[in-house]
């Protein structure tokens, strides 16, 4: 059976989906799933550090796309998990060395083996955007309560139902629960309200976040970290797993209970 | 302290003001109307209307209100003339 191909998007740079990529791809790895993470990101690559991989980087993306190499040649193994692969993006070259028909390819060709590919799409909502959908099943699209990425967040998933790519699901990082419950930020209802995509999971700001990224061991790996739980539940709903709604401070909580139901 | 007193005296807290915002940015981006093309669309009411009354130009409001399902064109114009036509 081929795996699930999962994009995680968002339209506005930096609200956090290398992070997601990273976290879920490799809470999926400790479940015993096969998993590989593309970056996309070419020119800007970046999950390779969040990993903690930058050092063994041989070949790319774009050198399995030109078949310099086998695609098993640039697959990364992790440190901690043998059954969890990276192939990194390309640093020098210019993103449209590939084409959305090559990464479709690509990714048909890894889902065949792995139980998910996880692609993480650069900021944007070009060249590089189109190639990191082009392969994918399921859509993750990844905002934060602020209104610059929301608005984009809601362009992205236009764009996204007109690629047919229907299967999409929102992330919401970096909520501060204080900010929500004394009515300075919006809360996950609002959100949910002004984009009408399911939730999948809510993922609170945490300083957590920035201290693994800067060891470059992702977080799910740390105990008692709320972000890494919050990724671990967000990572066993993407695996069909039934698991209650994050809290987020404000008193929607059950009408959100009513409306996550996943399947 | 000073927020909590504001919201006393009625002032919206951001969360809500955001989020009233939003809905309209959103509910623009989605329709792909651009202020310009609001700016034409009102002018070409105006032009109709002016077909059968006369109205105060000034007067006229044109905008896109989202209800909880729907989204509804809002249009305000102070007639103060209707002309006599003939009815056929
Ligand atoms: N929940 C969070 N709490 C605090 N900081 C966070 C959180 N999520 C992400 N960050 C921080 O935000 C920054 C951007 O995150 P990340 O690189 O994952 O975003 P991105 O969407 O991949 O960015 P880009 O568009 O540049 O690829 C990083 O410094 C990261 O540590
Ligand atoms: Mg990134």
């Amino acid at each position: 059976m081929a795996g699930k191909t999962i994009v995680v998007t968002s339209g506005k740079g930096g609200v956090g989906k290398t992070t997601t990529v990273a976290n879920l791809g490799t809470t999926l790895a400790k479940k015993k799933h096969s998993v590989v993470m593309i970056d996309t990101d070419i020119g800007l690559r970046n999950l390779d550090v969040v990993m903690g991989l930058e050092n063994r980087i041989v070949y790319n993306l774009v050198d399995v796309i030109e078949g310099k190499c086998r695609k098993e040649q640039a697959m990364i193994r992790d440190r901690k998990l043998p059954n969890l692969y990276i192939i990194p993006a390309a640093q020098t070259r210019e993103k449209n060395s590939v084409t959305p028909e090559q990464m479709k390819t690509l990714c048909g060709d890894l889902s065949a083996e792995f139980d998910f590919v996880i692609i993480d799409c650069p900021a944007g909502i070009e060249q590089g955007f189109k190639n990191a959908i082009a392969g994918a099943d399921t859509a993750l699209v990844v905002t934060t309560p602020e209104v610059s990425a929301i608005r984009d967040a809601d362009r992205v998933i236009g764009l996204l139902e007109a690629s047919l790519l229907k299967n999409i699901h929102l992330i919401i990082n970096r909520l501060n629960v204080k900010m929500v419950k004394r009515g300075d930020s919006m809360s996950t209802d609002d959100i949910l309200a002004l984009l009408s995509v399911p939730l999948l999971g809510v993922v609170p700001e945490s300083e957590e976040v920035v201290v693994s990224t800067n060891r470059g061991v992702p977080l799910v790996h740390e105990r008692g970290s709320k972000a890494g739980a919050a990724f671990r539940r967000i990572a066993a709903r993407l695996n069909g797993e039934n698991i209650a709604p994050d809290e987020d401070g404000s008193d929607g909580f059950f009408g959100r209970m009513k409306r996550l139901i996943w399947n | 302290m000073l927020s909590i007193l504001k919201r006393f005296f009625g002032e919206k807290s951001s969360g809500q003001v955001a989020r009233k915002r939003m809905q309209l940015v959103l509910m623009h981006d989605r329709m792909d109307i651009t202020p310009d093309i609001m700016e034409a669309l009102k002018n070409d009411i105006i032009g109709v209307l002016s077909r059968y009354m006369e109205i105060d130009n000034k007067s006229v409001k044109v905008n896109l209100e989202q209800g909880k399902d729907f989204t509804a064109l809002i249009s305000n114009v102070q007639v103060k003339r209707v002309y006599r036509h003939a009815s056929n």
